[in-house]
């Protein structure tokens, strides 16, 4: 680990000069402790944040959802209006990482969580995400659990948030407080492709704090459920996972919110899908159909050819699940 | 076992240690709090195979706390005497700092010694090293291998020629990392000529050998301590580089220093199950009676060493058959050098023959179990011996039972629950237990407590609490009043700990060296005027709960404390051994077991859900239940992660370890750990040692991997030959 500094902001305020002047952010700590004991990540300055008033979930004026940055993902997952509006949020919280880490790791960090490449995360290979310009080690080495969407020559890291992908499927928004004043970015806009620019990953201004994440209201019912599909039953990353939301009246599909995880190098929505979906009879060709269009654009590498099919077969199992048969 | 009564063998006793070890107070090997200790951290080499042409060092030494870094350019040149009798492979073993070679990824370059673990890992980072890196070949399948060792009986290639039913069938078996939970540690101390090294090792005779003939020095200048150690499975049957190392860096910066391996550094710094490609040709019969069988055996080695495993036994001695040939072929590889694993050599053959054997009994419409009993020989059939004890009829029949295996349907993807497609699978496992040379010594004090010495291991199995059952009940003492150590290479010696060897060499020579002593106090009795005993034959005196005693006649007799007492003795003292198996070998000595899987696959996503495991078990007396039933559950969950989830892979391009993290490595967590039940057939083999027993910790795990395969193949109709069996083989 490389010498650095903390602190800990009493206020927001003081977070955010901090912040101004190169400090990075740190609540929970599960991915930065861990990339800084592996010398990835080097920050000089620590700002604890951890102590802002950001930790409350509370419904908007819409019927939306607003989440703090600093709910932790159990208490977002165990949130009565959070189980209850979104099960698809809970569920891929519920999913990810070990109640251990669930208990410290915060909403804010789970969206700014680092890609478990292992190229990345091992600094003697090369990576343009950790080195840009050093090369990608990934693409001709060992690459089963790599990206096959959104994928560039210099990158092919998946994101690893299992909350984004529902985030991403339920169109969610980003709130961002800045020297500049409060914003909000639509989560498809949050998180970078990564292009030229691995090492850039999320559309942050510096010195930016994420203050919270607001689902926005959508029509009721809405049923919503989230599939994860892993070589362990516990404690590993996503192969292929699928975010799923659908209102549903009279038999036919009005909205349909659909995200992929673990195949894109950001959560990986699915318009493709949600339109073979809105406006038809449930049916039970239906989701094999829709779900036909999930790998539309893969690129797939030497080791991760089999999550082209196995996408698809994810995204139809969770369109059945959520959606029933008739 | 002694005329004894038998009280604390046999009885399911929860561990002695239990409370230290929950309680933090058992002190692993980095622990130990060492006056003045420094840290060492080393630093790894990042390419494959080549050579350093630089080692900068001037910023990390100049950082606060770094008080020394040592590598080839300023590392004093060590005497690496040859270490007979070590469990170092053939070879020319690794020798840290001595030259600018690089011999694979990882390769211990440089260590850093500073004054705190921070500043010692920083200063690691800090270490610039160039190389002139070169193509590491890391691929078995590419490689030139080296010289086969063959086997041969009849002639397999008529008999395969001439059978009715052959099958040609080629596995891949992934590498597996041990993965104990407790990090390789070493703590090296000298003083004038003579180093203290505490460390995590499963032979502590071993590493202070290998220390000596690295440093040359006698071995009595050498003293290695090693109390508790937090799982092996194997990766501590070797002195690895990283204790030379940091008995290097205490001998150079004149402090005791600490070096800890990294999880990642575990992965390179420390050694792992091979990879195989094993090609088995079967010939039977139309029933299934086998008359033929050619094993083609590959598996990787280092470049430097030559690593082997009794991969081919199984191959000779599982099934009857009157042809078989053999070629078992080292393919040296850029890569460090193997060590075994639980079950070594085989669990990799057990997966190879039972899953053949599967595919056998469905090619012909047989139930498995029977094609087994079918080709069950009446002896070994390589070795010409009789078997000591082989019950695998009785395993199949219980497990069968047991197991509920009426209820599987031979037609696979018969099975169906909603997406999931559920299937039965068994497999015959067996395992050669290792039978060492062993001292042990036993104290009988006034008070009527007693100390048993040896120096052994215990790194997880209960080495602990089983020798005190055999030491208290040889004794005629409770568990309460025995007290074993071990850990300690000031003890008496013993070979490793590993091979299920421990309870049949450690144990035999705890029950002499407690027999003795139990006998001196006996003759001090019955030779005693004032002895209520005296006159007594001497093998008609017992001792229950530390009182002698007439057998059947409990009401004449005394206690060891008022004959100790009486006799002005402080203590009585003898020394125990075990020589050994009989040479030439008398008998066929093996443990056997069938072990048993139902999983539950979704054959849409690729998924395979192990839903219940049985494993039955023919190895010998059972000393401690409860510690062998926990063996059982620790070498069942080490099978599932072997057949389902354990993979270490290499990068072809520069042969870095590219999962070397337990993120990445998966081993089985809880939630992939089903319903696990274990069996041991009651009896013994005494053919083998005075207790017994058979051992058991290898046994356990071996046919595990084969079971669920052969399950798998059950529900879904797909047979997988390569392990780990992944969602890609699925789909």
């Amino acid at each position: 680990m490389h010498p650095f500094s903390f602190t800990k902001a009493e206020t927001t305020r003081e977070a955010l000069n901090a912040g101004r002047r190169g400090g990075r952010y740190i609540a929970g700590g599960t991915t930065l402790v861990d990339l800084m004991r592996e010398t990835v990540e080097r920050p000089e300055a620590l700002v604890d944040i951890s102590g802002l008033p950001l930790d409350e979930v509370s419904v908007t004026e819409r019927g939306g959802l607003r989440i703090g940055a600093l709910v932790t993902m159990s208490e977002a997952a165990a949130h009565p209006k959070v189980r209850t509006l979104y099960p698809v949020v809970s569920e891929a919280l519920e999913l990810s990482a070990s109640a251990q880490l669930r208990n410290m790791a915060t909403i804010g960090g789970n969206i700014m969580q680092r890609t478990r490449c292992t190229y990345f995360r091992d600094v003697t290979a090369d990576c343009n995400k950790r080195e840009p310009g050093s090369g990608c080690a990934a693409l001709e080495g060992f690459n089963r659990t790599h990206a096959i969407l959104g994928t560039s020559d210099a990158c092919v890291a998946t994101h690893p948030s299992d909350a984004a992908v529902a985030f991403a499927a339920l169109e969610a928004r980003v709130h961002l407080l800045g020297p500049d004043g409060e914003r909000q970015v639509p989560f498809a806009d949050f998180l970078l492709r990564p292009g030229n620019t691995p090492n850039r990953e999320q559309a942050l201004r510096r010195g930016e704090l994420i203050t919270g994440v607001e689902v926005p209201a959508l029509p009721r019912p809405l049923r919503s459920g989230y599939l994860k599909v892993r070589d362990r039953q516990s404690y590993e990353f996503a192969l292929t996972s699928a975010a799923v939301a659908l209102h549903v009246r009279g038999g036919v599909i009005r909205e349909a919110k659909v995200a992929a995880g673990g195949v894109g190098t950001v959560p990986w929505k699915l318009p493709a899908v949600e339109r073979h979906l809105v406006g038809e009879r449930l049916s039970e060709s239906l989701w094999a159909a829709a779900a036909e269009r999930a790998a539309d654009g893969s690129r797939p590498l030497r080791h991760n050819r089999f999550k082209v099919e196995l996408l698809k077969r994810t995204v139809e199992r969770q369109l059945r699940v959520v959606g029933g048969s008739k | 076992m002694s005329p004894q009564p038998q009280a604390a063998v046999g009885a399911p006793l929860s561990r002695v240690d239990g409370r230290l070890k929950v309680t933090g107070k058992a002190l692993y090997a980095a622990e130990f709090d060492v006056d003045g200790a420094v840290h060492a951290v080393i630093v790894d080499a990042s390419i494959g195979r080549g050579r350093i042409t630089s080692i900068d060092t001037r910023d990390a030494e100049k950082h606060a706390g770094v008080l020394r870094v040592i590598s080839h350019r300023n590392a004093p040149k060590l005497p690496y005497r040859d270490n007979a009798g070590s469990n170092n492979p053939p070879g020319r073993r690794l020798r840290v700092f001595q030259d600018d070679r690089v011999l694979f990824h990882g390769q211990p370059v440089a260590v850093v010694v500073a004054t705190t673990l921070e500043a010692a890992q920083h200063g690691a980072s800090l270490v610039e090293v160039e190389y002139d890196a070169a193509q590491p070949s890391t691929d078995l399948h590419e490689a030139e291998p080296g010289e086969p060792t063959t086997y041969a009986r009849g002639d397999a290639d008529a008999g395969l020629r001439d059978a009715a039913v052959r099958l040609d069938l080629t596995y891949q078996l992934a590498r597996n990392h041990h993965n104990p939970m407790e990090p390789h540690a070493t703590i090296a101390r000298w003083d004038g000529n003579k180093v203290t090294v505490w460390d995590k090792t499963q032979w502590v005779m071993g590493t202070r050998d290998e220390i000596a003939a690295v440093f040359d020095l006698p071995a009595d200048a050498v003293r290695v301590i090693s109390p508790f150690v937090g799982g092996g499975f194997g990766s501590g049957l070797r002195c690895w580089p990283h204790t030379i190392v940091a008995a290097l860096a205490a001998r150079e910066t004149k402090r005791p220093v600490k070096l800890v391996l990294s999880r990642r550094q575990m992965y390179f710094g420390t050694g792992f199950r091979p990879s195989y490609e094993y090609r088995l040709r079967l010939g039977s019969d139309r029933r299934g009676r086998l008359s033929a069988a050619i094993h083609g055996i590959d598996a990787e080695t280092s470049s430097y060493e030559t690593f082997t495993e009794g991969v081919m036994a199984p191959g000779q001695m599982l099934y009857s058959m009157p042809h078989v040939s053999q070629t078992y072929r080292q393919v040296p590889l850029d890569v460090n050098t193997p060590i075994w694993m639980r079950g070594p050599g085989f669990a990799s053959a057990s997966f190879v023959i039972e899953s053949a054997m599967d595919e056998l009994a469905h090619r012909l419409g047989v139930d498995p179990i029977e094609l087994r009993r079918r080709n069950e020989p009446s002896e070994d059939e390589a070795k010409n011996l009789p078997f000591s004890t082989r019950r695998l009829r009785e395993c199949y029949t219980v497990g069968a039972r047991e197991f509920g295996w009426d209820r599987r349907n031979p037609r696979t993807r018969s099975t169906r629950e909603g997406d999931w497609l559920v299937g039965m699978g068994m497999a015959a496992g067996v395992y050669d237990p290792g039978r060492f040379p062993a001292q042990a010594r036993a104290r009988l004090d006034a008070d009527g407590t007693a100390v048993v010495e040896a120096a052994t291991t215990d790194m997880g199995p209960g080495t602990y609490t089983s020798q005190t059952q055999v030491a208290a009940d040889a004794l005629g003492l409770t568990m309460r009043t025995v007290t074993f150590r071990l850990g300690d290479s000031l003890y008496p010696q013993t070979g490793p700990h590993g091979g299920s060897s421990t309870m049949a060499s450690v144990g035999s020579a705890v029950v002499d060296a407690c027999n003795q002593v139990r006998q001196q106090a006996i003759k001090l009795a019955v030779e005693d005027e004032r002895s209520p005993l005296r006159g007594v034959p001497a093998d008609e005196v017992v001792v229950r709960n530390g009182r002698l005693h007439v057998k059947g006649n409990p009401a004449r007799g005394e206690t060891y404390r008022s004959l100790l007492a009486r006799h002005n003795r402080s203590h009585l003292e003898a020394r125990g051994s075990y020589t050994g198996p009989p040479t030439p070998e008398r008998d066929s000595y093996y443990a056997y077991n069938a072990t048993f899987a139902e999983v539950a696959v979704d054959a849409t996503l690729g998924l395979v859900r192990v839903r219940r495991m049985l494993g039955v078990y023919d190895a010998g007396r059972i000393i401690s239940p409860k510690l062998a039933e926990s063996q059982a559950i620790g070498g069942i969950v080490g099978g599932i992660g072997t057949a389902l989830l354990e993979h270490t892979v290499t990068d072809r391009h520069d042969g870095r370890i590219v999962n070397a993290n337990l993120a990445d490595y998966l081993v089985p967590v809880n939630a992939d750990v089903p319903e696990v039940r274990a069996i041991y057939l009651d009896g013994e083999d005494n053919a083998g040692n005075a207790l017994g027993v058979k051992g058991l910790g290898e046994v356990v795990q071996v046919g595990v991997a084969a079971a669920i395969g052969n399950a798998v193949f059950n529900a879904t109709g797909r047979r997988v030959r390569e392990l780990p069996i992944t969602a890609e083989a699925l789909l």
